[in-house]
């Protein structure tokens, strides 16, 4: 299993898995959208599907949702089979991209139609009641009679999530809820979702391609490629123990420089890079000796210095960012690459100019060698 | 070609204009004016044969516009899930529909319904109690509301596909996401939301039927309808009367198509 072992609150293996995904494949025609996808979501963590649009992720989504049926494999709410269970029979409710509000209904119209819907009737004052009440949750209260048009954006998806958790899912799933939302509600928007998800503990399950949201909202992330998991784990695991370079280049930054792989070893390998020059590092898992791979190094994690050992590079370009400065500093054979320093070093040991000399270094430790894909 | 665009639109609509202006001839001539006055319409209201044929078209118009909007709100749903060479068959047989002359409906829906009243008329008469008077199938208001109804119906098929190829298909999915079943989602989301475009149709429809001289006079039998009435009554020459009636029918059939063209703007607007 790839999601065992993992450390902090993302912990699943001692909750009960309420939502799981077996060996699920989807076809559309000859389209392969999503191929052997296996994962158990956890009761009440915030997971979430990242990657770049058609990667699958929206698919194995609606699959969840009910919206798509899988081709093979099982997926499983609350350890029952639902491949085929239709989605107004499944416990789960979604919140849609633009929100898919009904336009002909008041904002408590919208709110309450899961609740509606369900036979025997539940009484009208106790709908309201229910109403008023998930209104006041999302901060909306007073706001039942307007209609769906007179909200702003941020407004509108404050209803959809009413309207979603209102109905106490089991899970809840959010397919890119922020992506029409400008920068500043976003950053508003992902604070107040978390802080929902803690309050109601109902398991949310978010699709995104915005790699800072995910790693800022989640408890665990799903990176998905090409309709497959590639890796699945918590934000920090994901950017310090990355798989693979497509990992590595997709959570954070990252300098990559290709090599081979020579000697293997449990403690540090050894990668001789394309320019001939030998470089120690953790390796990834699943490499064999002799084989194509590249070395991974975060910016941060490189120092620059003004003389001493390391690669002679010229500092090519600065901007100050506060807190950090970046540089682009070019090697004479290994090209452009990026350094971040912290404030502090600077105010120590001054800044660097473009057109400076100096030298680069980093632990060993900090290399990943990595497969090249 | 300013002056060119005014002659085709003189030419479209003075015809019309002068009808209007002599529907309030006071003279009984309907090539000479002679003063204003009102009292053709007096006169054509209170003609039996024109209420008759009035409250036929009426009838028709309101039964068959109901049945198409009815029927071709249904086919435009059901056509909205189907994908592929049938939808595209379907498609072009409705735009087909709507494109043949009403000669050529007129014509073989006569031709049809002859043909199957024949061959039904027998078999009532067979299985009916002996001693009673057996129903006899012929042409009359039902088979125009029949001849109506089909060529209505495409013309609605097409106004309520486009307004549900307008629709977010995410609203029906938030629909069924939030428990509601196919028939509550239909009733309580794509129904509310189409409605307008519904509306639009059945009054086009009602238009259509109303004014509709062609297909009426092919299936209509021993009814008349209005259109019916003032082509018999012109062969006696046209009197101020016709060109009240003319003036009377164009107005209610511009009202309801502005209406019509109103809804579907106002309802286009409100579900985006």
């Amino acid at each position: 299993m790839e999601n065992r072992g993992y450390t902090g609150n993302a912990e699943p293996a001692d909750r009960k898995p309420i939502g799981e995904l077996r060996g699920v494949t989807k076809r559309f025609g000859e389209v392969l959208a999503a191929s052997d996808l296996n994962l158990s979501i956890a009761e009440g963590e915030f997971l979430s599907f990242l990657g770049p649009s058609g990667c699958g992720k929206t698919t194995a989504l609606r699959m969840l949702a009910g919206f798509e049926a899988p081709t093979e494999g099982d997926v499983l709410l609350d350890g029952e089979v639902v491949n085929t269970l239709n989605a107004h029979h499944r416990p789960v409710n979604m919140v849609f991209q633009q929100y898919a509000l009904f336009p002909h209904m008041t904002v408590a119209q919208n709110i309450g139609y899961g609740l509606r819907q369900i036979r025997p009737r539940i009484p009208k004052a106790q709908i309201a009641e229910r109403v008023s009440k998930a209104l006041d949750v999302v901060r909306l209260a007073g706001f039942e009679d307007r209609k769906i048009w007179e909200m702003s954006g941020g407004q509108q998806q404050r209803v959809a999530l009413a309207r979603a958790i209102i109905n106490e899912p089991k899970l809840l799933l959010l397919d890119e809820p922020m992506a029409a939302l400008d920068r500043k509600l976003r950053k508003e928007m992902q604070i107040e979702l978390q802080d929902l998800q803690r309050q109601l503990g109902i398991t949310f399950v978010l699709v995104t391609h915005d790699q800072e949201e995910a790693l800022s909202m989640s408890d665990r992330i799903c990176i998905m490629r090409e309709g497959r998991i590639v890796q699945i784990g918590s934000p920090q695991e994901l950017y310090d123990r990355p798989k693979s370079r497509y990992i590595a280049d997709f959570v954070g930054t990252s300098n990559f420089f290709n090599g081979k792989l020579t000697q293997l070893s449990d403690e540090l390998s050894t990668v001789v890079l394309d320019n001939g020059m030998q470089v120690q590092g953790t390796v990834g898992e699943g490499l064999t000796g002799g084989q194509d791979v590249c070395i991974s190094v975060r910016p941060e994690q490189m120092k620059l210095n003004r003389k001493g050992e390391g690669l002679q590079v010229a500092v090519h370009n600065r901007i100050f960012l506060g807190e950090h400065t970046e540089y682009l500093v070019t090697h004479e054979t290994l090209g452009d690459f990026l350094v971040l320093a912290p404030r502090q070093a600077e105010l120590t040991e001054g800044a660097f100019v473009v057109g400076d000399t100096a030298t680069v270094s980093w632990e060993a430790t900090a290399a990943l060698i990595l497969d090249r894909n | 070609m300013r002056l060119y665009a005014i002659c085709v639109y003189l030419f479209l609509y003075i015809p019309i204009g002068v009808i209007a202006l002599f529907s309030f001839n006071a003279g009984r001539h309907a090539s000479q004016l002679q003063g204003f006055s009102t009292k053709w319409y007096g006169k054509a209201l209170s003609n039996p044969f024109v209420m008759d044929a009035l409250e036929t078209s009426l009838i028709v118009a309101f039964c068959s516009a109901l049945c198409a909007s009815v029927f071709g709100t249904m086919a435009a749903v059901a056509l909205q899930g189907i994908r592929g060479p049938v939808r595209a068959a379907f498609d072009m047989l409705i735009y087909v529909a709507v494109m043949i002359p009403g000669i050529v409906i007129g014509i073989a829906t006569l031709i049809g319904l002859v043909t199957v009243f024949d061959q039904l008329n027998p078999l009532i008469a067979a299985i009916w109690p002996n001693g009673f008077e057996p129903p006899k199938l012929r042409m009359g208001i039902g088979s125009l509301i029949a001849a109506h109804t089909m060529f209505l119906m495409a013309l609605v098929v097409i106004i309520v596909r486009a307004r549900l190829a307008g629709m977010d298909r995410a609203l029906t999915e938030a629909s069924s996401d939030l428990y509601a079943t196919p028939m509550g989602t239909f009733r309580q989301v794509t129904l509310p939301m189409i409605f307008p475009a519904i509306l639009a149709g059945f009054l086009l429809s009602f238009t259509f039927s109303f004014d509709d001289f062609i297909i009426a006079f092919f299936v209509a039998g021993s009814e008349t309808t209005l259109p019916i009435y003032v082509f018999s009554s012109i062969r006696r020459g046209v009197t101020p009367e016709i060109n009240a009636i003319g003036t009377m029918v164009m107005g209610v059939s511009l009202f309801l198509l502005i209406s019509a063209q109103l809804l579907l703007q106002r309802g286009g607007k409100k579900s985006r």
